[in-house]
């Protein structure tokens, strides 16, 4: 533990933007294709990311075994990405480029991203949807049969492919079928229904992984030459977010104790148009696709004590507010403004619906124009699910929403090469900090984690394993004993646990809102210090009180969640330390000190261009080291939408 | 057995066991068009039935091949049956059902009722031995005389209801075998899906209400005697 | 509102299930079905009781996990959802509520309402794929497909891999799903080359993990949360069809073909 000294190299090639990833590619040794039947791989996760990589791995010889918590590894919660994924194509003619999709970008990301990757991966980007198609990706087409595109998420060109409302769905289906491939093959061995819960690391480097078998709760150790985490993001710290509610940073977290760095965990996204919560009960909340701002406009009443229904109040007592604020952009503004914009609405008190959680999404303007049938066409299956959901007809009344905890842009920290700062443990898709800074544009996800597993991980990974030498190290390793020795312990305690009588869901609840209040869509310094001081007695309460039922050696779904909430409870901390570190507001984490006099972020560039990569301490508060942010290609400006 | 029902090719026997069906959906229009002629009177029906006599050779050749047929599409369709029991071993405690039709969820029920009807028309009308008091003479021009038997079968309210019975397993039957064959052969159109869910309830009231003619007209005396 | 649950229990695969009544009440109306057994599992747990083990994820429609047989129906009463999606408004307040998993000799249960559904996995290891090597794609746009075309692969590709099918199915047949799988790839040039090999593997595989055959109920169709037709059962029977008297046998090695890409 903490054996190896963190140091943040970030591996970037020299040379000019457009040929760094080139020259990556040619100077990475080879591994030769005997020696690539020996090796093995491991890699955790099946989403976008996980299964692109694993069958990659898998076509290219390696010998690969792949771990995933669903019955299926086509259930990953990639599968829920309704809008699409980008790439310069180019097709529209509109002016788009690889350049451009790299500005938009970095951009996007409030410049708190790193200029080599980002360019790589506007460079992959159209691989990407090449690979698709030839699996059999399902995309769009117009009636000649060239591929479709739409603009999305606050650009101004057409770049976005989609599946109807499915992308995600249907590119996760493609790499699925890609690994089910070489499954048949036998390249790549399956192992579904296992959660991993720690990483066994031998002479500095990952070495292999700890994993309960969810349906007879047995643990075992599984070695290999190398380990890939593809485990997602932890938006599910916040309790209610539109993650699925397997989504956990268990895997991260477990990996950044044994010495992998955490970079930059306070960048959390929160989505402006979810469906708001509207009990206690509510165990998740629904994303409403983001196309909808394409046509539907926000507003609230200009009175706060205006409680007409919508339909009755006159156009001149409305309040657009993103129009207002952003004419430049008006409902388009990226994600992180527009649900800025929401929270600050409702934390004036204009919000409504149940709590005043809540802001109108209003199509009856379009509808007049255009007609109720186009709107229909776009959007039926949204008003449909928003009717089942909350009983209201958004064709006639406004539809509301409420931001949501989304994405997590922070994660492990990798080089260029998506390697964590553990040698041999490779982080990829969202589960890594990489690419989208502070903030992600809409369609960059699917793109990233393709990007990540097809493209750039097969490369990287055969250049680690050319060098390193690995001797082949038995499962009972004494690394093994002591990886599994501590997840045992840790299990142990929490089935013995049987305090008080309080369930894992009302502390992750508890939790959640502590998350929510001090270090969601705004924080401040003093917020931030109170949720320091909260998080450590919930915790201490948690171990003292939580009640978890049956036991460890069978299928026990509510022990898997509490060792999911004991993580969380944990990892909450370290995104405050990062975000009260941070004293400045960019991208999605703003701190109320740093805003300008009309209630717009400031970055502070001499100070924070660097992404904060967090070192595990037993005991200790999280010791930061810095990656400073060198922009050689673009320059830093002010992020302005309006 | 239970190894043994796993190693059925389910594809290919399907597609045997409705060739098969087919077959005898086939005969069943074909039988009830020619026993239409019952109402031209017994001069014709007669002279049908010694018309199929007299080629001894294409009348035996279709009895083997309906019998074949009757064979490979029993065996077959019972062996999937059973195999498809094993595919539920526990069974639900409350089953709503939205689309499958009474008939569909009745086939094997249906079928094995319509096996026994076949064995009994046989037995009854074919070969004679069910109703010994049954004409077995022949007619004025020395044929058999196949219109006094149904005059003679249909009088009887038993028999009669033994054949309305027949008919409606048959009905029932033939309306969801029909139009499965369309899918089970993958024959499907966009304009045409419609008409191919309504040819099975079509052949099958084409088929009964052309037998139920004959069984009522009969039984209320509306045939010439 | 106040519902009383009839819930299927059972501890592990091989061992004796039976319903058990728990009676639910402040249960409102916005609750989604899954929010309603959750509440049901807190106070179990509470009490020291062994929580209803059921599956969920995504918990919007579109991963496939949830899988009840509610009332009778698979995903219950509202057509073209998931169980997830099914809000306690759609019940009677009072009403009686039967739960009971997915029953099919190819789906074993692991606890409670939890099956098993690997046999979908394995039917699709055994050829839902198209065999192309990751780079060297040509560009997109090379290959022209009519939207119509496109359209149509996309609503056979919607499918979940819920498995709602076999539960609904008499037979417990996967039809539908190895329908959907094999037309999504079909219809798509992409598809064509492995067509006859792909359809024929699926179909074996299907038939090999004890899945009944397609008794044209159309159920299937009825309760897929996705609404995928059963026209594409038309399309699998005539794929099926096609490489029953395409298959030379030519090669003998077909299968093993592969080997040559390492």
């Amino acid at each position: 533990m903490g054996s190896h000294v963190i140091t943040l190299d970030p591996q970037v090639p020299p040379g000019p933007l457009e040929m760094k990833w080139d020259r990556r590619r040619f100077s990475g040794h080879l591994v030769s294709p005997a020696n690539k039947r020996r090796i093995k791989i491991i890699v955790v996760g099946t989403g976008l990311a996980g299964a692109s990589a694993a069958s990659t791995l898998g076509q290219l010889g390696y010998q690969v075994e792949c771990f995933c918590f669903h019955d299926s590894p086509r259930r990953a919660h990639s599968i829920a990405a309704q809008g699409g994924i980008n790439a310069a194509k180019n097709y529209q003619d509109d002016g788009d480029s690889v350049a451009r999709l790299f500005y938009d970008t970095i951009k996007g990301g409030d410049f708190r991203s790193r200029e080599a990757n980002v360019y790589r991966l506007a460079q992959i980007s159209t691989q990407i949807i090449d690979q698709c198609v030839a699996l059999g990706v399902p995309f769009a087409r117009e009636y000649g049969g060239q591929l479709a595109n739409r603009s999305f998420g606050g650009v101004q060109v057409s770049r976005t492919f989609y599946c109807r409302g499915q992308t995600g769905q249907q590119l996760l289906l493609g790499a699925y079928s890609a690994l089910c491939w070489q499954i048949e093959r036998g390249q790549v061995t399956m192992r579904p229904r296992t959660e991993m819960l720690d990483v066994i690391v031998v002479d500095g480097h990952a070495r292999g992984i700890v994993v309960r078998d969810l349906v007879t709760g047995r643990l075992s150790a599984h070695t290999a030459h190398a380990v890939v985490l593809a485990t997602g993001g932890y938006s599910n710290v916040y309790y209610l977010s539109t993650n699925a509610s397997g989504c956990n940073v268990t895997a991260t977290y477990r990996a950044w104790k044994q010495g992998a760095a955490f970079a930059n965990p306070s960048f959390t996204q929160i989505h402006p148009t979810a469906i708001p919560p509207v009990g206690v009960h509510q165990a998740k909340l629904t994303l409403m696709s983001e196309s909808l701002r394409n046509d539907g406009r926000l507003w609230v009443p200009v009175s706060p004590s205006d409680r007409r229904p919508p339909n009755e109040i006159p156009p001149s007592e409305r309040d657009y507010f993103l129009e207002r604020r952003y004419p430049r952009f008006g409902n388009l503004v990226p994600r992180d403004v527009a649900s800025r914009a929401v929270k600050a609405i409702c934390d004036e008190g204009r919000g409504v619906g149940p709590g005043g959680q809540g802001v109108y999404l209003d199509f009856s303007d379009v509808i007049r124009q255009q007609g109720i049938d186009v709107v229909r066409e776009r959007y039926g299956n949204l008003f449909e699910m928003y009717e089942r959901i909350t009983g209201e007809n958004a064709y006639e009344v406004p539809m509301r929403i409420y931001p949501a905890p989304h994405y997590t842009m922070g994660g492990l920290w990798v080089d260029y090469n998506l390697m964590s700062t553990i040698p041999g443990l490779f982080v990829i898709g969202e589960a890594n900090f990489a690419d989208h800074g502070a903030n992600r544009l809409g369609a960059s996800s699917l793109m990233q984690g393709l990007a990540d597993g097809y493209f750039i991980l097969p490369y990287t990974i055969g250049h680690y394993l050319a060098t390193v030498h690995s001797p082949p190290i038995p499962e009972d390793h004494r690394a093994s004993r002591a990886a599994l020795e501590r997840v045992e312990v840790r299990l142990k305690k929490l089935v013995q646990a049987k305090g008080r009588q309080r369930t894992a869901a009302s502390f992750h609840r508890a939790l959640g809102k502590i998350l929510w209040d001090y270090c969601g869509m705004s924080r401040c310094a003093a917020g931030l210090r109170r949720a320091l001081e909260a998080i450590p007695s919930l915790r201490e309460e948690f171990w003292r009180d939580v009640v978890v039922p049956g036991s460890g050696e069978a299928f026990n779904q509510e022990l898997e969640y509490a060792g999911r909430v004991a993580d969380f409870l944990e990892f909450a901390e370290l995104m405050c330390h990062d975000a009260l570190h941070r004293e400045e507001s960019c991208g999605a984490h703003f701190r109320e000190e740093y805003q300008t006099e009309e209630g717009e972020p400031r970055r502070d560039d001499e100070q924070f261009a660097y992404v904060a990569a967090w070192e595990y301490r037993e005991g200790e508060t999280p010791v930061l080291h810095k990656e400073p942010l060198n922009f050689e290609f673009v320059q830093p400006t002010a992020r302005s939408y309006q | 057995m239970r190894q043994a029902a796993q190693l059925v090719d389910v594809a290919r026997s399907k597609l045997m066991a409705s060739l098969a069906g087919l077959v005898l959906v086939g005969f069943v229009i074909v039988h009830m068009l020619g026993n239409l002629q019952v109402f031209e009177g017994s001069d014709a029906i007669n002279g049908y039935a010694s018309v199929l006599r007299d080629m001894p050779i294409f009348l035996w050749t279709a009895r083997a091949g309906l019998l074949t047929a009757v064979v490979v599409h029993v065996g077959l369709t019972v062996r999937l049956a059973l195999r498809n029991r094993q595919g539920r071993p526990v069974p639900y405690t409350l089953r709503r059902y939205r689309a499958a039709s009474v008939a569909s969820r009745t086939m094997a029920l249906t079928g094995s009722l319509l096996l026994m009807f076949i064995v009994f028309h046989l037995l009854h009308l074919t070969v004679g031995i069910i109703d010994p008091a049954a004409p077995h003479g022949m007619d004025a021009q020395g044929r058999m005389d196949v219109y006094g038997k149904i005059i003679h079968a249909f009088r009887n309210p038993l028999y009669v209801g033994i054949y309305v019975g027949g008919q409606l397993v048959l009905g029932l039957h033939l309306s969801h075998a029909v139009s499965s064959v369309f899918q089970t052969w993958g024959i499907a159109h966009a304009a045409l899906d419609r008409l191919f869910k309504l040819a099975g309830p079509g052949v099958a009231l084409f088929v009964v209400l052309g037998n139920l003619a004959i069984i009522f007209a009969v039984f209320l005396g509306w045939v010439r005697t | 509102m106040k519902f009383t649950l009839r819930i299927w229990r059972q501890r592990g695969p091989n061992e004796r299930g039976g319903f058990v009544t728990y009676p639910v009440d402040d249960v409102s109306s916005d609750m989604s079905f899954l929010e309603m057994l959750d509440a049901l599992n807190q106070r179990l747990i509470v009490a020291g009781e062994d929580p209803v083990a059921f599956e969920h994820d995504c918990r919007e429609g579109i991963c496939g996990s949830c899988s009840l047989v509610i009332d009778g129906v698979p995903h219950g009463p509202d057509r073209g959802v998931t169980t997830c999606q099914l809000y306690m408004r759609r019940f009677v307040d009072g009403a009686t509520i039967t739960i009971e998993p997915w029953r099919a000799k190819a789906f074993p249960i692991i606890k409670d309402l939890v099956v098993d559904r690997r046999a979908l996995d394995r039917i699709m290891q055994a050829g839902g794929y198209i065999s192309v090597n990751t780079g060297g794609a040509v560009d997109a746009n090379t290959l022209l497909i009519g939207k119509e075309e496109a359209e149509t692969a996309m609503d056979a590709a919607s499918c979940i891999g819920c498995g709602a099918c076999v539960a609904a199915c008499k037979n417990a047949s996967a039809m539908l799903f190895v329908a959907a799988k094999v037309s999504h790839l079909a219809l798509l040039p992409q598809g064509k080359p492995e067509r006859t090999r792909r359809v024929m593997a699926m179909v074996r595989a299907m038939e090999r993990e004890g899945f009944g055959s397609c008794g044209n109920q159309y159920e299937c169709e009825a309760v897929c949360p996705k609404q995928i037709s059963v026209r594409f059962i038309a399309l699998l029977n005539r794929e099926y069809l096609r490489a029953s008297l395409t298959e030379t046998r030519l090669s003998t090695r077909s299968d093993s073909s592969h080997g040559e890409s390492y």
